[in-house]
């Protein structure tokens, strides 16, 4: 005996649900990298392309922010101001690199970057490096406290990291000849610049120039974030409550973990309301699972994909960073000074495994100081001048050690 | 530089200087008075020429002390004479007066920058009705010459003045399209420049460029069908009848070489005509070059009207944003402040999250909790006691050594060969010539017994209750049992090692079916 076995509905489900784990992958591609090309990119840049309509809508209403698709760049253009100890902590930990394992960018190469891309703006559609520099040491010179003669081998260098992110990011691309010609001295190298990358590299409300103007000399932090993000007034309850949620959820997909402790009035109050839907739309979007709890919110990863800092984390930094956090669990605030003497002691014992320099007298400094960034950039620690102490979301990590009860014998 | 530096000389000279635009005024004002006939000019007269010229005011002593100095040897612009005409005034007499001309080197000079000028400024043209004319004087030309290949009477004069037409008319069209592009190009490179002007004259250049491919789209292959259409020989004779006609002016004696100098001339640029519109395999034609620009230029113009448009929020410059920028981290008193602007300000840092583990996810779920449980309440993530112990999750020590089996293996194989040597012998042992009752088989040893019984089994087993006889082979193939039931059968017997089998006799015939 047979009956008709309607096809359609199972059909267009898997087609849907295809089509949802499309756009959850080109979310999450997105807010790992704000910018996908064709080139560099392949598939998730197709995703991010086919599914740029809904995606648009969905940044939009979820965190007010803007998607600009082009024919071969995707550009997500986030805007967050971080409040409160714990996001700011987390937004200081947030250098520029080259690539991953590179140190942060200086003071000089941030500068660099900034009057590479003010001489790009104003630049034919090819430019060698050699008349770069030129043209940057001319610039330099316009702007006060700062002097470029980029005569030595290290200020070529960092102008070369400076192009090398440039590239990453799809602004250069390289044509011809050697950047580490240039920086030893005597090379050079063609790129092709792209102008409607460099147009979105800024991701601001309010133009810096503009801005400038508005605020004194040499301003704080602070006012600088919150002048170039400022929002235009919202006039009716919606729109408030609107922006309430907005600004909510940016921090909800941008920073590890929310503490209601640090947020304002209003928004604590929100978020406890509204704590379910808001975390349920968001994780329907990006794949990621809420976490909440007494003190907090924390969207986390199933994947272990999207984050650039990760715990628990193999190697000798991840390992002196897994014990420092194993001690500050247990004993709770700690000085700085003490840290440092613990960490002597684990490098001498776990010098099988750990790097060499390790050993060396002075590197518990650095050691200590690195383990802190990176639990600082993860929100589990509060970092002051002279001491440690972890925070709840620290308690998420099973760090006591395992008792062996019985041994069995072979 | 000084004036009448030792380095500068010649008519170019004042180009270099601080009052170059001055001098400029002065020696135009000259040409000016050139082109009216006046050839000697008094500083008075200049004077009164650049206060209506809308250029900068200028004192009358200005003006005379630069017509001296452009009259100085060295630079040699201007000629001087002494002016001995009469005054009625006393300074006039105290004065010293000159009067001016233009030199020759002067003159050319002013006019080579004026056309230098001209260039600049004009932005060229491409000229639809050049084409126009070209075809019409092709389709002449060509006429002419199918006229002459039919023997008909042709007018030299005629051909000699098409011929001449045509040189002019493309010329022009070829410096014209040259300087059109070119200005396109540093349109599209400079277009910071006048951002307003621009955009209205966008529209227009973008009309007038799609007229003109469509035009040398349709003209231009009109064009080229009439140049395949004069031949070689028509080229030859059109190049002889223009080259003799210019030949007749020339001295007696040099008529031969004058006639073969300007056909060579005329061949010449009618290959340079084909070659504009003609393309062969190897090398397009200059037409389709052209095309091919002028239509890369529309594309090229619109994209950087796009980037105009793109110039989000205030009309600050982009440049003046970066430079603000680039202060604001030089001033920013700590690294932590910079990373902070550098995330604020460019977006382009990464998204950061925690991890989650499956298990983790299920304990929570098993633990069923509230959505305001304490983080030290709830199940943790756990991390592996190998990562605790030594930061990594592989194992590590030295690798295992290999194993020599080499040994073993020998004792294998000799051992494989031993039986495969001994079943052979036992198959051999139970072959039978021909059909043998059982009874005669008499005494087996084990292994050929074992083999002898198998075989006797399955064809048993074939043979059933009623068949009378039954084929089987075993499952290498090898041998083949027949066996064939007796119609009274005695009783017979094979003894063995182990034990005596007692049955119904039967005939058993075991062949091997390998070597038959």
């Amino acid at each position: 005996m047979s009956s008709r076995f309607d096809v359609a509905p199972a059909i267009t489900g898997a087609l849907e649900e295809r089509e949802a784990e499309g756009r959850t992958r080109a979310v999450r591609a997105l807010l790992a990298r704000p910018v996908l090309r064709a080139e560099t990119d392949g598939e998730v840049f197709r995703l991010a392309r086919r599914h740029a309509d809904s995606l648009r809508e969905l940044f939009d209403r979820l965190a007010g922010w803007r998607l600009v698709v082009e024919s071969r760049t995707v550009r997500l253009l986030t805007s967050y101001v971080p409040a409160g100890p714990t996001a700011r902590a987390i937004a200081q930990r947030h250098p520029a690199r080259v690539k991953k394992g590179d140190p942060g960018f200086t003071r000089r190469r941030y500068v660099l970057l900034c009057l590479t891309c003010a001489v790009l703006e104003r630049s034919d559609l090819q430019v060698a490096l050699g008349r770069l520099a030129d043209d940057v040491v001319l610039q330099a010179a316009g702007v006060e406290g700062i002097e470029f003669t980029l005569g030595n081998r290290e200020e070529r260098g960092d102008l070369v990291a400076v192009i090398r992110l440039l590239v990453g990011f799809g602004v250069l691309t390289k044509v011809a000849g050697d950047e580490e010609a240039y920086a030893a001295g005597g090379g050079d190298a063609l790129y092709d610049v792209d102008r409607r990358v460099l147009a979105t590299m800024l991701s601001v409300q309010h133009g810096p120039a503009l801005v400038e103007a508005a605020m004194g000399q040499a301003p704080a932090i602070e006012d600088i974030e919150a002048a170039l993000h400022e929002p235009p007034p919202a006039y009716t309850e919606d729109e408030a409550n609107r922006r309430l949620r907005q600004s909510l959820a940016r921090r909800l997909l941008l920073d590890p973990v929310v503490y209601y402790a640090e947020l304002s009035e209003e928004e604590r109050a929100y978020l406890v309301r509204q704590r379910v839907e808001l975390t349920q739309r968001l994780t329907e979007a990006t794949g990621l699972v809420a976490e909440l709890r007494a003190e907090g919110i924390a969207l986390v990863d199933p994947d272990d994909t999207l984050t650039d800092v990760r715990m628990p984390e193999q190697g000798t930094d991840g390992h002196a960073t897994l014990l420092l956090a194993e001690h500050l669990a247990t004993k709770g605030p700690t000085e700085i000074a003490d840290l440092r003497r613990l960490m002597k002691r684990l490098a001498e014992e776990n010098s099988s495994v750990w790097r060499k320099t390790t050993r060396e007298p002075g590197a518990e400094i650095a050691l200590v100081s690195e383990a802190l960034d990176r639990l600082a950039a993860l929100g589990l620690v509060r970092v002051t001048a002279e001491t440690a102490e972890p925070l709840p979301a620290l308690r998420r990590f099973a760090v006591a050690t395992p008792t062996i009860s019985e041994r069995r014998s072979r | 530089m000084s004036e009448g530096d030792a380095t500068a000389y010649g008519p170019f000279a004042y180009l270099s200087t601080p009052n170059a635009a001055l001098y400029r005024r002065v020696m135009r004002a000259l040409l000016a008075e050139k082109e009216r006939f006046t050839v000697h000019v008094r500083p008075e007269q200049v004077y009164a020429a650049l206060r209506a010229d809308g250029g900068e005011a200028v004192t009358e002593e200005a003006v005379g002390e630069a017509m001296e100095r452009l009259a100085q040897p060295a630079w040699g612009n201007l000629l001087a004479f002494p002016d001995s005409s009469r005054v009625t005034a006393l300074e006039d007499f105290y004065r010293r007066r000159m009067l001016y001309q233009l030199s020759r080197p002067g003159e050319a000079a002013e006019r080579a920058l004026a056309q230098y000028d001209a260039a600049l400024g004009t932005r060229g043209a491409l000229q639809s009705v050049a084409l126009a004319d070209i075809v019409t004087l092709l389709t002449a030309l060509r006429d002419a010459a199918v006229a002459d290949r039919r023997g008909d009477e042709t007018d030299a004069a005629v051909i000699h003045q098409e011929l001449r037409s045509l040189r002019d008319r493309f010329a022009e069209l070829a410096e014209n399209a040259v300087a059109f592009m070119g200005s396109i190009q540093r349109t599209i490179d400079l277009y910071g420049a006048d951002v307003e002007a621009f955009l209205a004259y966008k529209e227009q250049l973008v009309d007038y460029l799609e007229r003109f491919i469509s035009d040398l789209l349709t003209r231009g292959a009109a064009i080229a069908e009439l140049l395949e259409e004069i031949t070689d020989k028509d080229v030859w004779f059109l190049a002889t009848t223009a080259a003799e006609r210019e030949a007749s002016d020339a001295a007696p004696g040099e008529t031969e070489d004058a006639l073969a100098r300007a056909r060579q001339t005329w061949l010449r640029q009618w290959s340079g005509l084909t070659d504009w519109f003609v393309s062969t395999p190897t090398r397009g034609s200059e037409a389709k070059l052209l095309r091919a620009r002028a239509r890369g230029a529309i594309p090229q113009l619109l994209a950087v009207v796009r980037t105009l448009h793109e110039k989000a929020g205030g009309r600050t410059d982009r440049t003046q944003d970066f430079l603000t920028l680039a202060r604001w981290f030089a001033d920013l008193p700590r690294d932590e402040d910079r990373h902070r602007l550098w995330r604020s300000a460019f977006g382009l840092t990464s998204a950061r999250h925690l991890t989650v583990t499956a298990e983790t996810e299920d304990a929570w779920v098993a633990a069923d909790l509230g959505n305001a449980v304490p983080w030290e309440e709830a199940p943790p993530i756990e991390i592996s006691p190998q990562l605790r112990k030594t930061g990594s999750y592989e194992r590590r020590g030295r690798a295992a050594a290999v194993v020599d089996r080499t040994q073993a293996k020998r004792q294998l194989s000799e051992q494989a060969a031993r039986e495969s040597a001994e079943t052979a012998e036992a198959r051999r042992r139970i072959l039978t010539a021909g059909p043998r009752p059982l009874s005669e088989f008499g005494e087996l040893d084990p292994r050929a017994f074992r083999l002898f019984l198998g075989l006797l089994g399955d064809a048993l087993a074939a043979m059933g209750p009623e068949a009378t006889t039954s084929q089987v082979h075993t499952s290498d193939g090898e041998l083949t049992v027949t066996l064939m039931r007796q119609p009274e059968p005695a009783l017979a017997r094979i003894t063995t090692v182990d034990g005596v089998l007692s049955g119904p006799d039967h005939l058993v015939d075991i062949a091997s079916a390998v070597d038959g």
